[in-house]
């Protein structure tokens, strides 16, 4: 029998920054950034509202972040201390339902407490007593909305940032979706978001007018995607656990345009270490590797590179990404920026392989790795990184291998 | 003398859109949140709608359910917790956003439910906020129901009958401390009477499925009607009864028992 979905979106909005404000309340009214100022090439790691309105955004140089919001306090990241925060928040949703999804220390959170009225009342009730309870327990004040799919409850609650709730009644997603802008939808990319504009599409209901043939003509396969979440249509199942289906997705901004060689690879050998910490966190393996490289003229590429076996070993990214970047960057003119995205993603198996199938070398590299994410989870990534991810240092030592620094 | 016309009661619930009423039978098998309303309409023609209490009102959602809505059914509307709960620095503000966000009701709003929580006793920072309160919802029919004995007070009735506020006439467990059963009528256009059940152990509760579960006899209902409801409807031209028992479809049965009762259908 047919039964409508409940689905609750909680979002703790920008995390980092409310945790280290119920440990330090003079925070609380103050511009706060947080990122590993101990590193040499230290991006921000989330920032407050305030920050945010200055400039700041996520992943930015801190250089370039202090400038902008003078005022900041700048402050280490300190994410076990926020994934116990997540821990604890997870908790109170967990009183209500069992399927709970949920990111490793990000502050959302994805509740179906379809089929759950008998025990607890109507949705909208649970909605505000899990509210409540974060409040009171946790200290932390997060944004709910309410809908019958994540799609719908994930923009809704994008509405009313930085607090608040929102409720969509079942069968009015498309009504509600179409008069926003279509940059509030999840799951699109800047060459979307880029081609709508050419296209003087600005609204959600202008992209649900077109039917999916009209659709496939400049979006090919993603055209039953996008014509999917105009109506307000996702039948995604809530996945109980830390979300895994999303790729592991980094960004780097060159602080000047550049076509230097040595700095695109240290900044993608960056990128592939923050990937593969991220990676080995989630308890995921990935099979293919993506580089967008961005030209300063504004153009874009995008290549891919796959494995015949699934890895979460910087080593073997980044040989993977080295291929990417290789077919990506043909071009002569200076990059603005470079992102990496690790997908085609598998759970890591805990079963231990009957015949070893890694060298001794890969065992070594391993350990290496192992040691270096124990002191990243501890003091922050920036703090110890390899030789490749430092152009001047490799410059100077003529090296291939990695030498750890710091 | 001028002569008081009949007064007349519309029965109804405290919202309508719940999932527990399909599987208890009040509403089809299968039916969905947005056919509800049509169904709801074609038993009553009055609904307290209560999910403008946990979010604010806005006008395009008012608006759509209004294009559901039958044209004979009627509203009440409770307002936003942001300003009688959990009211922060912005809740004068916030007034005005209610407004804007029920204007569309136009003539089809009976009364504004002002809610107020259990500790919001009569000092003089409530009385205060409570003046402003009324002072900024000027204009449109308003019903303050209090929680807290403290307000069960002469005074109180006689400031609401100067600025035309009906009180709310609650049924609810006789617990102390709890706003008594009264039969005082501060507004001779309207009288309001909400009943959230009888259920003692319950009402203690956070969870709304044990607070709110009773199911009121037929006997119960007649003494209600007999001894509290009679007397007001003497003194008024108008009233409205809501029921608060939502949990396994009890709110919709008592409302259909005691609509019979007042216009004498009812089974003996």
């Amino acid at each position: 029998m047919f039964r409508e979905r409940s689905i609750l979106h909680f979002n703790v909005a920008d995390f980092a920054v409310a945790v280290e404000r119920v440990i330090d309340t003079s925070l609380k009214s103050r511009a706060v950034i947080i990122a590993p100022f101990a590193a040499a090439r230290a991006a921000v790691y989330d920032m407050s509202e305030e920050a945010y309105r200055a400039g700041v955004r996520k992943g930015m140089m801190l250089r370039q972040a202090t400038r902008m919001c003078r005022e900041a306090e700048v402050l280490q990241p300190r994410v076990d201390v926020y994934r116990k925060a997540m821990k604890a928040l997870l908790r109170q949703a967990q009183e209500y339902s069992p399927l709970v999804e949920h990111g490793l220390e990000d502050g959302h959170l994805f509740v179906d407490v379809t089929g759950t009225h008998r025990l607890f009342g109507p949705p909208v009730d649970v909605g505000l007593q899990v509210r409540r309870a974060v409040r009171q327990r946790l200290g932390l004040n997060p944004i709910w909305a309410l809908a019958g799919n994540k799609l719908v409850a994930k923009v809704a609650s994008r509405l009313v940032k930085p607090v608040g709730e929102y409720i969509v009644t079942p069968g009015e997603e498309q009504q509600f979706l179409a008069p926003l802008p279509v940059s509030l939808l999840p799951g699109l990319d800047d060459r979307e978001v880029r081609q709508l504009r050419d296209f003087r599409i600005a609204t959600i209901g202008q992209l649900a007018g077109l039917s999916r043939r009209q659709l496939m003509v400049p979006f090919g396969s993603r055209s039953d995607y996008l014509h999917d979440i105009s109506h307000g249509i996702d039948n995604s199942a809530i996945a109980a656990g830390a979300r895994e289906s999303v790729p592991v997705d980094h960004e780097h901004i060159f602080a000047d345009d550049t076509n230097d060689q040595r700095e695109v690879e240290a900044a993608v050998a960056d990128l592939v270490s923050r990937a593969g910490l991220e990676l080995r966190r989630r308890g995921q393996e990935a099979r293919r590797v993506g580089i967008w490289i961005a030209y300063a003229d504004g153009a874009h590429v995008v290549r891919q590179a796959t494995a015949r076996r699934r890895t979460a070993s910087d080593f073997l990214l980044l040989q993977l990404a080295g291929t990417a970047l290789a077919r990506a960057w043909q071009r002569r003119g200076r990059l603005r920026s470079c992102r990496l995205v690790c997908d085609d993603l598998y759970r890591q198996s805990p079963q231990l392989a009957l015949f070893p199938e890694t060298q001794p070398g890969e065992v070594r590299q391993d350990r290496l790795l192992m040691a270096m994410d124990n002191i990243r989870n501890r003091f922050g990534h920036g703090l110890i990184a390899t030789g490749r991810q430092y152009p001047a240092l490799e410059r100077c030592c003529g090296t291939e291998a990695n030498i750890p620094c710091h | 003398m001028k002569e008081r016309k009949t007064c007349g009661i519309a029965v109804g619930t405290s919202g309508y859109s719940y999932t527990e009423w399909v599987d208890n039978g009040f509403y089809p098998p299968a039916t969905r949140t947005s056919e509800m309303l049509p169904l709801y309409g074609s038993r009553f023609s009055i609904v307290e709608l209560n999910y403008t209490w946990y979010q604010m009102a806005r006008a395009e959602a008012i608006s759509r359910m209004l294009e559901k809505a039958p044209a004979h059914l009627q509203f009440a509307a409770k307002l936003t917790r942001t300003m009688t709960h959990e009211r922060d620095e912005g809740w004068l503000e916030q007034m005005q956003l209610y407004r804007q966000g029920i204007a569309p009701l136009g003539d089809r709003l009976i009364a504004v439910l002002v809610q107020l929580p259990p500790d919001y006793d009569r000092s003089t920072d409530n009385r205060r906020h409570l003046a402003h309160l009324l002072d900024g919802l000027q204009g449109l029919p308003v019903a303050v129901e209090f929680r807290h004995a403290s307000w069960a007070v002469d005074p109180v009735f006689a400031e609401l009958e100067r600025r035309g506020v009906t009180l709310v006439t609650v049924d609810e467990p006789a617990l102390p401390g709890l706003f008594p059963v009264l039969d005082v009528v501060t507004n001779p256009a309207l009288f309001y009477v909400r009943f959230h059940g009888r259920n003692s152990v319950g009402w203690q509760s956070s969870n709304m499925q044990k607070k709110f579960d009773y199911d009121y006899s037929l006997e119960e209902l007649r003494q209600w009607r007999d001894a509290v409801l009679k007397k007001m409807a003497d003194r008024a031209d108008r009233g409205v009864i809501f029921f608060n028992n939502h949990v396994r479809a009890q709110a919709p049965k008592n409302a259909a028992m005691l609509a019979g009762l007042l216009t004498g259908e009812a089974a003996v």
